[in-house]
């Protein structure tokens, strides 16, 4: 913060969201899911069905109760199965979430906001052959391919990946025929009011409005973040003592702050500059980062 | 009902408290009770919901993205905005985006869903029997000319010593042969060729969206491998009895692979003619009816695994197999010609 001041807005992550506006009027929004998240998933549901098939088999082997010609036929049927068919009827039955999915924390969503339907859900996961099980098998095999073969086998492995990277809601082919999306399901989790955290008693720490002037909601996040998952050990104090003397050298706070006192400084800190913060933005005011003074004020509404 | 987050619990009418966190404690029994209820029909769905569940919902999700507005405005609480964001988007799809019924799906799809998609098809139903025609005269015209064709086409694990150098009796033999097949491994073999030709349907469909041409492809080839396979018969004067035992159950499988081809043959032709559309969108709105044509290869072949499974080995008679094989294909016919005339299709 010191040697080269920063001039310019840290880059904004590109929009990867998309939004609905439900009949309330309030704007929804959900996070496109990335391409690891959906990976992951796919492997963990091949991993899960055929580790499934795989016991029952063993199962059905130990207890000897059917024929071995029979057993055959079963296991073929079972492994067609958990193909194509698996993942129809695990996005019927869940709602757009299969096992691997609910694991990575993902799902499908109709891209509509509507409800999914059964077309959708059918179309989206027979493309699935050609973008993920036939390229999937034929790498596995690549090394007995031909040049001819293995010449198609990289065009194909390469325009099925490229289809998901080219656009901005990641649609695979798939989900580009049926019309869904794969979207973040995270579970919400309520984390403790940081202003309530501040001790009781008489405040240690006072500012003055003029403290106050230079922050804005970026860096006020910022802080939170940090306030939130305090760093330990010896070095994450010096990180600690770090930031307080940032504020305190930026804000010109008149009192000195003890080493021990530093964690407990930054509560103070945030609470008070939340605040602050708050109470201008109620008054239009709206200061998106410490650069707000540079700027016109925002017209947000 | 759930304790609050803060061991010192304080009163949310404390003047010395921030707006915003007020404004949190106040509501936040509301939002802890919309988070169990959409946790619970996420898992369970709502037909389990008892009425005052249903209106706990209805209201707490009206409270929660009402919060959630108000949150944005007044609150610079990270913590909590991303909580809300998270929990309205989640509630959002228990309320708008629940799970479809899927009862009376399959009499829809079967009465007609399907029928009308397929009447819907000339022109994709055209490429696809077109192109296994084009095969099949290709095969058959090279075979007959040069029977060394036959090697070409056909791999060698296929043709299981069926060559134009195999004797006439050893020919017949294989038509007329149980195949050595009884009680269950007949079973044994109509879930290969079921679990087999859905996959190579489903492939020739999806390869579609690459242009149409890769499916005109496979289906060309399978057509070529037909021809050269009945030429090989046909000079031994065999070609009636192996048009008799390609019957029992082609007529059932190679229509299916054929209208595996024309879905594909849609996706294909949304890509190389959209029309007015988008490139996406047209693939979207030919998605539609492409899909019900696989649906119904995957249903022909399901038949055709278990004709050929099982009647084809127990039915040893030329006239017979002919009678079935055509005669099944005359009810697909009747029913994708007649189904569901007169009923305005409403999209599935």
């Amino acid at each position: 913060m010191t040697a080269a001041p920063v001039t310019f807005r840290p880059a904004a992550p590109k929009n990867r969201t998309e939004g609905f506006l439900p009949p309330e009027g309030v704007p929804i929004s959900f996070a496109i899911a990335s391409l690891g998240a959906r990976l992951g998933a796919q492997c963990m549901d091949v991993l899960i069905t055929w580790l499934a098939v795989l016991l029952f088999a063993l199962l059905l082997i130990w207890l000897d109760i059917l024929p071995f010609t029979s057993l055959g036929a079963l296991l073929l049927i079972l492994i067609f199965l958990i193909r194509t068919p698996y993942y129809i009827a695990a996005e019927l039955v869940w709602n757009g979430r299969t096992l691997g999915k609910r694991i990575a924390r993902i799902r499908v969503i109709s891209a509509n906001g509507r409800r999914l339907t059964p077309h959708q859900v059918t179309a989206r996961n027979l493309m699935k052959e050609v973008e993920f099980f036939t390229p999937a098998t034929l790498l596995l095999g690549a090394g007995d391919l031909g040049l001819v073969s293995g010449l198609i086998t990289f065009v194909w492995v390469v325009t099925v990946l490229i289809v998901p990277c080219a656009n901005r809601r990641r649609q695979r082919l798939g989900d580009m025929i049926a019309g869904t999306l794969v979207v973040e399901n995270p579970k919400p989790a309520l984390l403790a009011d940081l202003a309530l955290a501040a001790p009781a008693g008489p405040a240690r720490f006072d500012f003055l409005p003029a403290h106050l002037e230079f922050y804005g909601r970026y860096e006020l996040h910022a802080l939170e973040a940090i306030l939130r998952d305090p760093p330990k050990g010896a070095a994450a104090q010096v990180e600690i003592a770090r930031v307080a003397d940032a504020i305190l050298r930026k804000t010109g706070y008149p009192g000195a702050v003890a080493a021990a006192e530093k964690p407990e400084f930054l509560t103070a800190f945030y609470r008070a500059q939340r605040a602050h913060l708050e109470s201008r933005q109620l008054f239009g005011d709206r200061r998106d980062d410490k650069f707000h003074k540079t700027q016109a004020p925002s017209r947000k509404p | 009902m759930m304790a609050p987050p803060n061991p010192a619990s304080p009163n949310p009418a404390s003047p010395d408290l921030l707006r915003s966190a007020r404004f949190r404690l106040e509501r936040e029994p509301g939002w802890r009770r919309l988070e169990t209820l959409i946790g619970r029909a996420e898992s369970a769905g709502m037909a389990g919901f008892s009425y005052d569940e249903a209106r706990d919902l209805a209201t707490t999700y009206r409270q929660a993205m009402n919060s959630l507005s108000v949150a944005r405005d007044i609150s610079l609480d990270l913590a909590l905005l991303t909580y809300l964001e998270t929990l309205c988007a989640r509630a959002y799809l228990v309320v708008y985006a629940p799970q479809e019924s899927i009862s009376g799906l399959i009499w829809r799809l079967f009465s007609h869903g399907i029928p009308c998609a397929l009447r819907r098809s000339a022109v994709p139903l055209a490429i696809g029997f077109g192109a296994m025609g084009l095969g099949f005269f290709a095969g058959w015209l090279l075979s007959v000319q040069d029977p060394s064709w036959y090697f070409t086409f056909v791999p060698p694990d296929t043709a299981d010593g069926r060559t134009p150098a195999a004797s006439t009796e050893y020919l017949r033999s294989t038509l007329y042969g149980d195949e050595g097949l009884a009680g269950d491994a007949l079973g044994a073999f109509a879930s290969y060729l079921f679990s087999h030709n859905t996959r190579i349907a489903i492939l020739v469909f999806a390869l579609g969206v690459f242009l149409a041409v890769p499916s005109f492809v496979l289906t060309f080839y399978n057509g070529l491998l037909l021809g050269a396979f009945f030429a090989t018969f046909a000079q031994k004067g065999l070609g009636y009895d192996a048009f008799a035992w390609l019957s029992i159950h082609g007529v059932t499988e190679i229509s299916a692979i054929c209208i595996a081809c024309a879905g594909g043959a849609r996706l294909g032709l949304a890509v190389l003619l959209p029309g007015p559309f988008t490139r996406r969108d047209a693939l979207r709105h030919q998605g539609r009816d492409a899909v019900k044509l696989v649906v119904l290869a995957a249903v022909m072949l399901i038949v055709a695994a278990l004709i050929e499974g099982f009647l084809r080995q127990i039915v040893q008679s030329a006239e017979l197999r002919l009678l079935i094989g055509w005669g099944v294909g005359a009810m697909w016919l009747i029913w994708l010609l007649r189904a569901g005339r007169g009923i305005a299709e409403n999209p599935l």
